[in-house]
């Protein structure tokens, strides 16, 4: 059940705490990782009202640094890279010449020269090859897959709940920053950040992997009583759907650029010249693309990822993920379709087992957090 | 984890409860307990002539698609309405109130490919 064709599954630093906590294990990305620990919902739960804890070690880090990576880097990704500040996290995609997407990812910037990476696990040995090809000039790259962990607290809780191990300030840092500081139980300052993928404010810690096990058994030591869950990528998945983010061979793919995925926000046509970046704007100026819509099926039958999707008679294009939304009460999926199915509000028809259940095109997210007090 | 006596199980982990030619059908706790929590479950219509081990339906939880085989065959005399509205009922109890639907049986020897209790409680503790 745990074997994977032509790969042996690695195990991430937590593996034996996921174990001891009862998880059910699955391959994903190349290591075995705990999709639950007690069901999808409950953890969903706890992540919206209170706080989850995820081990998110199977994702890569890549460790840059140099005097040049900020400009290398704004050529092969479609976001501004150089212009980070340090203690700033950026949303990018790395891109094909097509305007396709090799990977979404996030930089963080540590200081002027030192940059880390985080790529998707099922990315991570294509993206190592990607940035070493690419490598320019003053431009030094580790890869640190397996050798560093990623943990992460989600949820409207996380700052009470992280505080007491941490010095910075956590409640001061901005979403999408981060700094370098003391943790309880680590040897020296590690780098956190105000980033997650589950629509709850949160943290994600970045650890040598021999501190992991300790940060985890510590947040939850004292928290666990108070209800902080540990949580599975089953969660995570539908937890990221209903934030309407996109996830990386779903929404955007090789084929699917991030101009299809609803990203236009995260492409700067402005920069001089990036990979795709011609692709993209003909993409841009032709307008005729067929595009990600989330949808809303108005009946009990869930939509999968695969199913086609239907404006009357015509097929209009293919569901690209799909679960029920428990923050919803309903099922939702993402959607590729043609530009004249994906006005919101437009009545679409999935078929599921050949069988065409009423949908409606529903502007993403399909969940947005209540603002904070 | 003892099974309940009284029922015959299939190894792909439904439940049969005979009550002279008619046999309810549902799924067991280890299957529930696998899929996790149930969102849809799509049954056969009232009528239909099922073939023993076939796929007759669905159970979806929240991320995964499964499908049910039927253990026995027959025609179907009634489904559990109750699941319609309220799926995680198959989760809450699997043996009980979350049955799925019930068949009269063709030939009631076809329960001899079924297993008891004891040899199915073997297949679930080696999975």
């Amino acid at each position: 059940m745990t074997t994977e064709i032509g790969g042996t599954l690695r195990r991430t630093a937590l593996y034996d705490a996921h174990r001891a906590l009862g998880a059910r294990i699955v391959p994903f990305g190349g290591f075995e990782m705990p999709v639950q620990y007690t069901s999808i919902l409950a953890e969903h739960e706890a992540v919206r009202k209170r706080a989850g804890l995820f081990d998110l070690s199977h994702m890569a880090q890549f460790a840059l640094r140099g005097a040049g990576v900020g400009a290398w880097a704004e050529t092969l990704t479609v976001n501004n890279v150089e212009n980070m500040k340090g203690g700033q996290a950026r949303y990018n995609i790395f891109t094909n010449e097509r305007g396709g997407a090799h990977d979404d990812v996030i930089f963080y910037r540590l200081g002027d020269e030192r940059w880390l990476l985080v790529v998707n696990a099922g990315n991570a040995d294509k993206m190592w090859a990607h940035v070493s090809a690419e490598r320019a000039g003053d431009v030094e790259l580790e890869n640190l897959h397996g050798e560093r962990a990623l943990v992460a607290i989600q949820g409207p809780r996380a700052v009470e709940w992280l505080q007491p191990y941490v010095e910075a300030e956590l409640a001061a840092m901005k979403y999408y920053s981060c700094a370098e500081t003391r943790v309880k139980g680590t040897r020296a300052p590690i780098l956190i950040a105000r980033t997650g993928y589950t629509g709850e404010d949160g943290f994600e810690l970045f650890l040598p992997s021999d501190e992991a096990t300790g940060v985890w058994d510590l947040l939850l030591a004292e928290n666990r009583e108070r209800g902080l869950a540990p949580c599975g990528l089953g969660a995570r998945d539908v937890l990221r759907l209903e934030a309407g983010m996109p996830l990386y061979g779903h929404e955007m793919t090789e084929e699917i650029t991030p101009l299809q995925a609803g990203l236009a926000w995260a492409i700067k046509f402005d920069k001089p010249a990036f990979c795709g970046k011609e692709a993209l704007l003909a993409q841009r100026d032709a307008g005729d693309y067929a595009r990600i819509v989330g949808l809303t099926m108005e009946g009990r039958v869930p939509a999968r990822a695969g199913y086609p999707v239907f404006a009357g008679a015509t097929q209009a294009g293919e569901v690209r993920s799909g679960s029920f939304g428990p923050a919803v009460g309903k099922n939702i999926a993402t959607a590729l379709v043609e530009p004249l199915a994906a006005p919101d509000g437009t009545a679409l028809e999935v078929e599921v087992r050949g069988v065409r259940h009423a949908a409606v095109v529903t502007p993403l997210p399909f969940y947005r957090r209540p603002k904070a007090s | 984890m003892a099974q309940p006596a009284g029922l015959l199980y299939s190894k792909e982990h439904e439940w049969v409860k005979l009550d002279g030619d008619v046999a309810t059908v549902g799924i067991t706790d280890y299957a529930q307990a696998a899929l996790g929590d149930i969102v849809y479950v799509e049954l056969p219509r009232v009528g239909a002539t099922l073939e023993q081990f076939g796929g007759i339906g669905v159970v979806e939880s929240v991320k995964a698609v499964s499908d049910i085989f039927t253990p026995v065959g027959g025609e179907v005399t009634a489904v559990n309405d109750a699941i319609e509205a309220d799926p995680a009922l198959v989760n809450r109890d699997p043996f009980g109130g979350g049955w799925l639907f019930k068949v009269q049986l063709a030939d009631v020897s076809q329960t001899d490919a079924l297993m008891s209790p004891e040899a199915y409680d073997q297949l679930v503790s080696q999975a």
